[in-house]
């Protein structure tokens, strides 16, 4: 087993050559084991003892099944789990039982032959598809689907070559895909010098195909000049680098493949995480100060652009820093929750704050104002006068606790009339002594049976009102309020803000917000009616890749939790330096 | 004994090449240049070696037949060996060009490649091609382009077609003989006088009509072709009007001179801009009209119209707004401190699909049909079948409509659509009634 999966690609050349003395199923199914272990070769290395996490994931994710089950019984409508909103998986928790049942593609008619066929016989079963236009173009579709053996496709480009003395760049570029899917490098090489003597220029797709197969051989220099041709057309994509980079890497070019990775930065275009991946396997062999260096580099730009790497990454780091000579890193696997009040269970080191500072916190205000508030036009969200009534509101008021969206509250529960949810949410809340503004709008004054006036008048003993014109939103209104009262301050709201989010004008500001709103966000997760108000925990430290020196923390994704765009991972590895705690 | 047996079938393949060289092109030409000459007789080429292939002698069927069948598979790798390169389109490789060459030797290759790219491109696109930052933005264009293309082709042979029936036509007409002169109560009916005819119901209506005011003022919230969609839109909605019975007095206000709009708007209207009958001004509405007269008709608006006053001056903003800018005539109509209003759509219609806002065209047949019939199931007919499903309950509707009928009997003598169309119905249905009461 080992011996395949060093030499992957010479396991599946040999094989190609004699595949022929396995009935058919039998090779499929080699080909099978051969490409799992080729896409886990990372997974595979020797785990900690106490990290058992491919396991544990499983075992999770049905408890939690099971716990939504439970919480939907009950009928609540807020998620009873004691992660936060912004957990991983979170989302796709929520949405589970929205989830429609799969479509069944309608197109699998044609099912392409076992084995090559003759020329006559290609014939006949074009005869028997005649109504498929493009018959030769939707059969080696087809194959690829079905990864069928290139000996057949073979067989099908022959057809097409007695009949029309000619084969398509389409078809050969279709057969090109094949040929990469299987990794049959001889072939490639054939097709590419087909192309090459062909084609005078090719346009990315191929180009691409032809970077992926190449970079791989002993031609891989030819891929970069490949790589050059895109460049005069258009910018080549992440993946394009991404290739070029593994070849120079896997023949030692380092610094070629450290120029590439930078120019691919410049270009602005994130690094999959496999290129990523590629540098640190590479680090693990080679020792060099120049790739440690550029390898921290790395680690830092997955900070400042709040990347989360996989689990396979995550393996891969965790091995560079351990074959460090001299240094001694030990790498653990663990879970960071609330409980642990922002401390890491393994290394008891403090994580660092979810609070902006200072600096952070005036550009987040400003930003807030400028983009979300005011845009393009004020007139779109409010009007200058309501702006300039509602700052006037919040000066003249000493700092809020918390902020509360009224109307988002007051919507949480089905069974209870809104005003009465909002007075118990707010006396709730009031109880505990804190200074709390609830936001509405001006419809909640007129005394209709969803807002009763008593009602009304009874929570606006116990918090201070604002009431935003009906036509005007009341989520920037929120944000602002919340902001100026301070860094103490939350807000209480089970929205998830995405459209304001959109709304500001780059990436850093956008990483700043988030931050800010996991730290400050109050979402109410029990609510029964007179019993019970719960909310989620705000975690204290923030999920981001950090290091003190002797330690590094870094969050990552599991393979089999599906993490949102709005969620931040809850798994983490933990690098320290010196001997590990007895736990 | 292998390779003996795979001469024998190459030999095989390339013979059944011969049989079909007369019809291909290609490979004559590899002929006479005879690199390829030996390999009829010789060993097939070196870098090509021929895999052969024994199929297990347990398959199915037909193939069974001879146990030892070899296959050549790569045969086919010599044909395209020896096939010329491929004929690029022919450009001019001066150093200037260079990159725009290479854009045009782009698009051939993805027309290769099966991507829908147009087949001729013109300079200037091939420009606004390479301006285009990302490839998917570059596919889009070229989708565009090529779909623009097909529609051309498409409309010109149906034009041939339809020029070779009349030739058809005349010809028959002339063997025939002699065709008699007609004898006709009026001479052709040409759309010269029809024109006539709709113009002087335009001015009149631009004397007496009731304004109808759309909004040039969102020029910078548009992209060039949101822009010249919008143009095409409201060259359609000019039409429109123009064919009613009782037209609107258009009014395009904010419309700055010189502005790529008005550009626009004289290119595609050439010499007719200027004998337009519609008033064009770079005013502002609130400076032509008295501000508590002017509705501004917007999707976003809280208030829905109940009917249509014919002493108020509506409003619609002129935008194609494809990315979806939520709130922005709202905005214009509040900075102006004007009354808003949108069409009760989910009242008479069970909503389905898509946006609530409507193309320019369809809001001013909406609001044409309104202000000739009061009618509301009447005038919602112009919403695309395929955003609702069907037309909400006859009960609900009844509720509503004695509401607008006192407004409708107003002008019931300017003559409804239904009158014209029929002019004796009613008459005939109160002469029945005469009748029933001499009758008592």
């Amino acid at each position: 087993m080992a011996f395949f999966y060093v030499s992957s690609f010479l396991g599946l050349q040999t094989l190609g050559k004699y595949h022929l003395f396995w009935p058919a199923p039998r090779f499929q199914q080699l080909f099978a084991i051969i490409f799992r272990l080729h896409n886990r070769e990372h997974s595979a290395v020797p785990v900690d003892p106490n990290t058992t996490h491919m396991l544990s994931t499983k075992t999770r994710s049905e408890r939690r099944d099971g716990e939504k089950r439970e919480g939907m019984a009950r009928g609540d409508t807020s998620s009873p789990h004691p992660f936060s909103l912004f957990s991983a998986g979170a989302a796709k928790r929520r949405s589970k039982n929205q989830e429609e049942p799969f479509m069944i593609s309608k197109r699998n008619g044609i099912q392409p032959p076992e084995k090559p066929l003759s020329v006559e016989e290609w014939e006949e079963l074009r005869e028997e598809f005649k109504a498929v236009s493009k018959f030769e173009y939707v059969m080696l579709e087809q194959m690829i689907k079905y990864n069928s053996s290139i000996d057949v496709a073979k067989s099908l480009l022959s057809m097409v070559a007695t009949r029309k003395g000619d084969i398509s760049y389409n078809l050969l570029v279709k057969y090109l895909a094949l040929c990469i899917k299987q990794e049959q490098l001889a072939e490639v090489f054939d097709v590419f010098d087909i192309i090459k003597l062909r084609f005078k220029t090719l346009e990315p797709g191929a180009y691409s195909l032809l970077i992926k197969g190449l970079s791989g051989s002993d031609r891989w220099r030819e891929a970069l000049l490949l790589l050059e041709e895109i460049k005069k057309v258009m910018t080549p994509s992440k993946a394009n680098y991404g290739d070029c980079i593994k070849g120079a890497l896997n023949n030692q070019e380092i610094n070629l493949a450290y120029e590439l990775y930078h120019e691919m930065l410049a270009k602005e275009l994130i690094p999959n995480l496999d290129t990523l991946q590629a540098f640190f396997d590479t680090g693990k062999c080679v020792k060099d100060d120049q790739l440690k260096s550029e390898l921290l580099g790395i680690l830092l730009y997955l900070r400042e652009n709040q990347i989360y790497p996989g689990e396979t990454l995550m393996q891969s780091i965790k091995l560079w820093f351990e074959s460090i000579p001299g240094e001694k890193w030990k790498g653990y696997i663990t879970t960071i929750t609330n409980s642990y009040s922002g401390k890491c269970p393994v290394c008891n080191q403090h994580l660092e704050t979810i609070h902006l500072n200072e600096e952070e916190y005036n550009i987040l205000k400003a930003k807030i104002i400028k983009d979300v508030i005011q845009g393009t036009d004020v007139f779109r969200k409010t009007t200058p006068q309501e702006l300039e009534e509602f700052r006037n509101f919040v000066e003249n008021h000493p700092p809020y606790d918390i902020v509360i969206d009224g109307l988002n509250v007051a919507k949480v529960s089905n069974r209870r009339s809104e005003s009465q949810t909002l007075l118990d949410v707010v006396s709730h809340l009031a109880q505990k002594n804190l200074r709390l503004l609830v936001l509405g709008r001006k419809h909640m004054l007129t005394g209709s049976p969803n807002w009763k006036r008593p009602i009304v008048a009874a929570t606006q003993k116990k918090a201070d009102f604002f009431f935003a014109e009906n036509v005007s939103e009341d989520d920037p209104f929120l944000l602002y309020a919340t902001l100026h009262s301070g860094n103490h301050c939350k807000f209480l709201t089970r929205d998830l803000l995405r459209d304001h989010k959109a709304c500001l004008p780059d990436n850093l500001t956008r990483h700043l917000f988030f931050k800010w709103q996991r730290g400050h966000q109050m979402v109410l997760s029990h609510y029964w009616p007179g019993k019970r108000i719960k909310f989620q925990p705000i975690p204290t430290y923030d999920t981001v890749v950090q290091t003190t020196g002797d330690t590094w923390h870094i969050p990552y994704d599991e393979q089999l939790v599906e993490r949102y765009s709005y969620e931040v991972p809850t798994k983490w590895l933990c690098l320290q330096r010196k001997s590990p705690p007895t736990c | 004994m292998i390779t003996v047996w795979t001469h024998h079938l190459n030999m095989m393949f390339f013979n059944m090449l011969l049989r079909n060289i007369v019809r291909h092109s290609v490979f004559p030409v590899a002929m006479q240049k005879g690199t390829k000459k030996d390999l009829f007789l010789t060993t097939p080429q070196k870098p090509f070696p021929c895999r052969t292939l024994i199929l297990s002698p347990t398959p199915k069927k037909q193939f069974s037949s001879n146990p030892t069948e070899k296959l050549d598979l790569d045969g086919w790798k010599n044909v395209m060996k020896s096939g010329m390169q491929e004929e690029v389109s022919e450009t001019s490789e001066s150093e200037k060009d260079s990159t725009l060459a290479a854009t045009r030797e782009l698009v051939e290759m993805w027309r290769l490649a099966g991507v829908f790219v147009p087949e001729n491109i013109s300079e200037e696109e091939l420009k606004t091609l390479m301006e285009c930052s990302t490839k998917s933005s570059k596919k889009k264009y070229l989708k565009f382009l090529a779909c623009k293309e097909k529609l051309k082709k498409a409309s010109k042979a149906k034009q041939e077609k339809r020029r070779e029936a009349k030739m058809e036509r005349l010809e028959k007409a002339k063997e025939n003989g002699t065709s008699e002169m007609k004898n006709t109560f009026l001479l052709k009916f040409w759309s010269r006088s029809f024109d006539k005819v709709y113009n002087w119901r335009t001015a009149q209506a631009m004397i007496f009509g009731q304004p109808l005011v759309f909004d040039m003022a969102y020029e910078n919230y548009m992209s060039r072709r949101e822009m010249e969609n919008t143009v095409n839109q409201l060259m359609e909605t000019e039409g429109w009007n123009r064919r009613a019975v009782d037209p609107f007095h258009l009014h395009y206000c904010n419309l700055k001179v010189d502005s790529p709009y008005h550009k626009e708007f004289v290119k595609r209207y050439g010499e007719a801009w200027d004998n337009l009958l519609v008033t064009v001004t770079e005013q502002s509405h609130t400076d032509v009209f008295p501000r508590d007269k002017l509705i501004y008709l917007t999707a976003d608006s809280p208030n829905v119209m109940k009917t249509f006053e014919h002493d108020k001056i509506y409003i619609v903003g002129s935008m194609v707004d494809r990315s979806i800018q939520t709130g922005l005539s709202l905005a214009h109509a509040k900075r102006l401190k004007l009354t808003t209003q949108r069409l009760p759509l989910e009242r008479y219609l069970q909503w389905e699909m898509g946006a609530k806002n409507l193309t320019i065209d369809q809001m001013i047949r909406i609001l044409l049909t309104l202000k000739d019939t009061g009618d509301w199931m009447e005038a919602l007919k112009f919403v695309p079948k395929r955003k609702y499903k069907a037309f909400s309950d006859e009960s609900v509707y009844s509720k509503y409509k004695t509401n607008t009928q006192s407004r409708t009997k107003i002008f019931e003598f300017n003559g409804s659509q239904e009158r014209v169309k029929n002019p004796f119905a009613s008459s005939r249905n109160s002469l029945q009634r005469q009748k029933k009461l001499v009758g008592n």
